[in-house]
């Protein structure tokens, strides 16, 4: 855990951290980050697959075909306002 | 001080599938009214539930290979978060944690020789949707028909350093993917888009600079014009002083020639990246691998050194070829059929390109098949059609791919004929209708035989065998 990973994390959880917790913060880290590299390096991990669900899973695929099930006339039937076949939103200023 | 500029592109290709990557609607809006194709899950609307296209995973796997990668077996997507109105969901479906390939290398040439650019992924993800300001000023209006559209981005290593070796980049990339079919690849038709980061550091340094990113380049020659601009700036701001860099997303105005700050750069952290729970890996098998690794094309240096040796072709021709999947296979159909490569080389380097030219055409927009230029490559060394009609059916078979060369050109009336009658009754009226020309011609003038045979040629249409007009014509002189 470096200053700017917690300056970050810090301002992406809306955190306001004193001088003081932030040392303490990264002190905990670190001791924590050190014991648990000690005990994983002893791992050898060198066979071992990455994970990549923690289930057994996998997904289907389906063929390349195009189809239109839907018009947009019922797609937009909810939408608060639509103009010439658009979706229509607040003014996005670029 | 020296300065060298360092430059990693992200390179988004749109995939040539025929629907979108999570859902069944078609892929190709191209001239759709607004939200013609669109259904609940491209529109983002809740509980809708992706479905991954398999070709789009093909494709992935294809381009992977193309670009020397490592495929990743076991490939997973990942949900992206930004709120933006071009992206309904308000995550982009994305691979981030395992894409779909890794450690690719793509060697490029240029006036200072051979370069690998190292590939750092090739991910597959889902396009956003396009918006439009200015159909009325008080809103803004959104079409969802680009939504899900497959894209794959490319990443680079920072690799490069210059805009003509980004420029042989693109170009190699191009090359490959549209050689593996999984890509149209046109920059002026959106299908290919680069963003360009860049920065600068002192020759010799291995330290990066502060980079900026140019979004959505979308032609070649902009691309180069920002990078030599940007170069500049760094290099300004570095050494002089004016102003201070930051990283952030610039802007590209190729019309003012300038680059303008849009926004503070963000890192992956601000995007949330997060295993997306509704698409479960895909597994990649033996089986489904080894036939996207048979389905590869042979690879253009490859190809042109097979066509030197195997057709005896110039190194020129070979490689002219070879610089589009779609000039070798017609080139090939065409060998095939007509049993004259060097014919074939010829008809397509000048009557195609020609063509091509004409109708501002890339060689991958070719629709003329290699059958049917062989075949109308036959009917001229046969003596059936003249080379000047052979080009009207050429260009008639640009209109039509199906088309029969020998079919069209009987009912357009193209093919040559052998009645003497009619050559000599044409003969005679030209003859009899430039005295001078005939003066000319016994006085010793040969160019005057060739003004006459041309006046008859026109007047027959070109139907006619030029050596049997070229004796009648000669010979009717002669007792004239």
């Amino acid at each position: 855990m470096d200053r700017d990973t917690l300056r970050r994390l810090g301002m992406l959880n809306q955190l306001s951290l004193t001088d003081v917790q932030k040392e303490e913060i990264i002190a905990f880290f670190d001791e924590r980050e050190s014991e648990a590299k000690a005990e994983l390096d002893v791992i050898d991990t060198s066979d071992v697959e990455r994970m990549v669900h923690v289930m057994p899973v996998f997904t289907v695929v389906r063929e390349d075909v195009a189809s239109q099930p839907f018009t947009r006339e019922a797609l937009q039937a909810g939408a608060p306002e639509t103009d010439e076949g658009y979706w229509c939103v607040p003014r996005v200023l670029e | 001080m020296k300065y060298e500029t360092v430059i990693g592109l992200e390179v988004h290709v749109e995939l040539a599938t025929n629907s979108k990557i999570f859902c069944s609607c078609s892929a190709h809006s191209y001239g759709a009214q607004p939200n013609e194709h669109v259904c609940p899950a491209c529109c983002g609307m809740p509980g809708m539930l992706p479905v991954v296209n398999k070709r789009v995973v093909d494709y992935g796997i294809k381009a992977g290979l193309m670009l020397g990668c490592d495929i990743n077996r076991t490939t997973t997507f990942d949900k992206k978060s930004y709120y933006y109105p071009d992206l309904p969901a308000a995550y982009q479906t994305t691979q981030w944690f395992a894409p779909v390939a890794v450690n690719g290398l793509v060697e490029i040439e240029t006036s200072k020789g051979k370069k690998g650019i190292r590939i750092k992924q090739i991910h597959m993800e889902e396009d956003a949707g396009k918006l439009v300001h200015d159909i009325r000023e008080d809103t803004t209006h959104v079409d969802f028909n680009r939504t899900s559209v497959p894209l794959i981005e490319i990443v680079s290593q920072p690799d490069l350093s210059s805009a003509e070796e980004v420029e042989a980049y693109l170009e190699r990339l191009k090359t490959l993917l549209r050689y593996a079919r999984v890509a149209e690849c046109e920059m002026a038709h959106g299908t290919m888009r680069c963003d360009v980061n860049l920065s600068v550091r002192p020759v010799g340094s291995n330290k990066l600079g502060v980079r900026t990113e140019m979004k959505n380049m979308n032609s070649i020659e902009a691309i180069k014009r920002a990078i030599e601009y940007e170069t500049a700036r760094h290099i300004d701001a570095v050494e002089n002083g004016t102003e201070v860099l930051v990283q952030e997303t610039r802007r590209w105005d190729d019309i003012k020639g300038k680059s303008y700050a849009m926004r503070t750069k963000e890192t992956a952290g601000d995007y949330r990246y997060f295993p997306d729970p509704n698409v479960m890996p895909v597994v990649i098998d033996e089986a489904w691998f080894e036939s996207m690794k048979n389905s590869l094309p042979e690879f253009p240096e490859v190809k042109r050194a097979r066509y030197m040796q195997e057709y005896g072709l110039s190194e020129y021709d070979a490689e002219q070829l070879t610089k589009s999947i779609a000039l070798c296979e017609c080139f090939e159909g065409a060998s095939a059929v007509c049993g004259s490569p060097k014919d074939a080389t010829n008809w397509i380097l000048s009557e195609i390109m020609n063509l091509l030219n004409l109708r501002q055409m890339t060689y991958d927009m070719l629709t003329v098949n290699g059958k049917s230029l062989g075949e109308l490559i036959l009917l001229v060394s046969n003596g059936k059609v003249g080379r000047a009609n052979a080009k009207k059916v050429l260009s008639a078979m640009f209109d039509n791919p199906e088309l029969s060369p020998e079919k069209y050109a009987e009912e357009n009336g193209l093919i040559i004929s052998n009645d003497t009658g009619l050559i000599d009754k044409v003969v005679k009226e030209i003859v009899a209708s430039d005295p001078k020309s005939v003066a000319d011609y016994k006085g010793g003038k040969e160019k005057a035989l060739m003004a006459l045979f041309g006046r008859c040629m026109k007047t027959l249409k070109g139907n006619c065998d030029p050596q049997v007009l070229r004796k009648i014509l000669i010979d009717y002189i002669a007792k004239v």
